[in-house]
This record gives structure tokens, sequence and C-alpha cells, in this order.
């Protein structure tokens, strides 16, 4: 095995980010915030449809677990960045389930169909009404942790 | 620990790459950073297109998604870091991830990138995660396991600006003496051994 070796790059990044000018990062994070405002209903939508088709595969009972996995860590990818954390929470669990099971070669339509019609319910619930889905979240994860993965090994075995 | 809302920022020059395969995603993304004043920046719904647009373009800064097909973001970084395009080799990397895989662990730790952001974030927490990656001072390590920032830890305390996380964290830059120097006495009498009563 070789040395490692060590050494500097120039970073413009840095060189850019002091050139005078800018804005201050109150301002930066106010005008983000009200791009992210702006976006915000069309990737609703977008989660919507996602939810759809998850909603279709739990009907069809045939996809594999690998298009479970997709699609929600779909619905992760846009609900988290606008720091949607029960939506994230809820999805982040169906990522973790459908990846034991096709880790496990198995499928478990009845535990996904739950993630999913849980995600469906925090999706059509404002903001404001939501506290009273945090036990819903945990079920949802309570589920995912009945399935237990040695990761060493990568076999499976069921959970206590 | 926030970034402080009165530090000044200039990203209007940054070219900046966006990356992730799902579209609405990269929308989203792109609003953020347009919210931040970056004018500049080039979105890629796949890293075969990054790839494409590193070989042509000056890019300061990319942006990535961790789940992609054909190519994931892991590999796209250890892409970079090892076979990219000279001029963007080093380039500076954050990385978006939503769900760690099992099998994405070990590449995760040992792909190269700057920073890892995991979602949900709001946009402070990304902007902060900016303002890190342009004051990161980490020298560039490469072996024939790893290319990328010096992972070895070393407490050179948070950036000028940035409060710390611990109450006894000191700034990067500890400003001017106050004092005057000590003379040899003084510092032969710190170091002398001595007697001590047990």
């Amino acid at each position: 095995m070789s040395e490692a070796e060590v050494f500097k790059v120039r970073n413009r990044l840095a060189q850019h980010v002091t050139e005078p000018g800018g804005m201050t990062a109150g301002m930066a994070n106010s005008r983000a915030g009200r791009e992210l405002a702006a976006q915000q209903g069309r990737s609703y939508e977008a989660i919507g449809e996602t939810l759809e088709t998850l909603e279709w595969l739990c009907d069809t009972r045939d996809a594999p677990m690998d298009s479970v996995y997709d699609l929600s860590t779909q619905v992760l990818d846009i609900a988290g960045l606008f720091d949607d954390k029960q939506l994230c929470r809820a999805a982040y669990s169906l990522c973790e389930l459908a990846d034991k099971l096709r880790t496990r070669d198995e499928a478990d339509w009845a535990s996904i169909k739950l993630h999913v019609n849980g995600m469906r319910l925090i999706w059509n619930t404002e903001a404001a009404g939501r506290d009273n889905l945090n036990a819903m979240v945990e079920g949802l994860w309570a589920l995912t942790d009945r399935l237990r993965v040695d990761d060493a090994g990568g076999e499976a075995t069921p959970a206590d | 620990m926030s970034l402080h809302p009165d530090i000044r920022m200039n990203l209007a020059r940054s070219n900046v790459l966006l990356i992730d395969d799902n579209a609405q995603a990269l929308d989203v993304l792109a609003s953020i950073f347009r919210g931040f004043g970056v004018l500049r920046q080039v979105k890629c719904g796949s890293a075969a297109e990054a790839q494409t647009i590193l070989r042509s373009r000056e890019i300061d800064l990319i942006v990535c998604d961790t789940v992609m097909p054909d190519m994931d973001g892991y590999e796209f970084v250890r892409w970079l870091r090892r076979e990219g395009p000279e001029e963007a080799r080093f380039s500076p990397v954050i990385m978006l991830t939503g769900h760690a895989a099992r099998s994405t662990v070990e590449s995760s730790r040992d792909c190269g990138a700057n920073f890892i952001v995991s979602k949900p974030f709001t946009p402070e927490v990304l902007l902060q995660r900016i303002y890190w990656v342009a004051k990161d001072e980490r020298a560039m390590v490469r072996s024939d396991t790893y290319v990328g920032p010096d992972r070895r830890f070393r407490n050179i305390g948070p950036p000028l600006g940035v409060k710390g996380r611990r109450k006894d964290d000191l700034s990067t830059h500890v400003g001017a003496a106050k004092d005057p120097n000590m003379d040899q006495d003084e510092i032969d009498m710190l170091l002398k051994p001595q007697k001590a009563a047990l």
C-alpha cells in the first residue's frame, strides 16, 4: 500500500463568498423561505402523485420492494426540502421497511399499506392539526422495528 | 448552533452544480439557491449529465442527492475525486441524504464529500453548511482507499462568527495577544519540576 498524500487545494468558493456585495445570512434565509413557499403547492402535488402510485402498488401487490423503496425515497426527497419532519419520518420508516424486506427477499404489503395510508393522512392534514398524528407515526416505526436485520451478514432474522 | 444572521456572504459569482434525479426536488433546491443569491447554477438530472458539465464548465460548489438510478451520489463523488476533470476534482461537495440504505453506509463514509446534510433540513442549515464549506481549510488526502477532505480529527474551533457547541470552544481566530511575552525565566519556572507532598 502506498503512503497517503496530503495537499492543499485552492477553494474558489471561499474567494467568491468574501467578495464585496452579497447579502446577510438573515436576508438570504428569508429570501430562500419565500422561494420555498412559492414551490410548496407544486411540490406537495408531486408528493400526492407519488402516494397515488404507492397506493396502486399496494392494490396490485406484485411490485418488487425496490419500487416501494424508490417511491418512498421520492417522498422523502421532496418533503425533506420543506423540513416536513412528520412526513419525512413516516417516509423514512417506509424506506427502512422496504430496505429490510428486500434484504430478506420478502414482501409485507399489509405493513406497506399502513405506511402509505399514514403518509396520505399526514399529506391531507394541515400543519396546525398534525400533533395528533405523532402517535400514528411512532406506530409505523414500531411496525418497521419488528423486522431485525443482521447488518454484519446481511441475513435477516425475525424480531423478538 | 446557527449562522449569525448578520454574517455577509456573496454567492452571486459562484458557479453551483445541483444534481438530483427528482425533477421537482431539483426545482425546489434551485429555488433555495436562488434565494441565497446564487445567479449561476446548473441543474442536472443525473450523475452522467453532471459528469459532462464538469468537463466543460468551471464549478465552485457541487450539491448532490445520494439516491439516483445508474450512478448514485456516492459513486459520483468517488468518480469526481479519483477520475474527475483536473479543474473540478477537489471542488467542494455537499451531499443531501434521505434514507441511508444498508448497502450504502460504507460508501457514504468513504466517498470524499465535504459535508453530508440529512433531510429534512431548513434553508438555514443548508446556508450554514455552504458557509462552512467556504471556510473549510482542511487539506485533501489521496490514498489507495480514500480521496477527499482530511477526516483526521483536529480541534481548530468553529469558524469565525460561529458559536461553538462546547462552552470552552474558541474560534479559529483568537486575535492578537494582550499580555506581554513571558521571559525565559518565567517559562523555565512553569516547566521546572516541583516537589510535591504525597
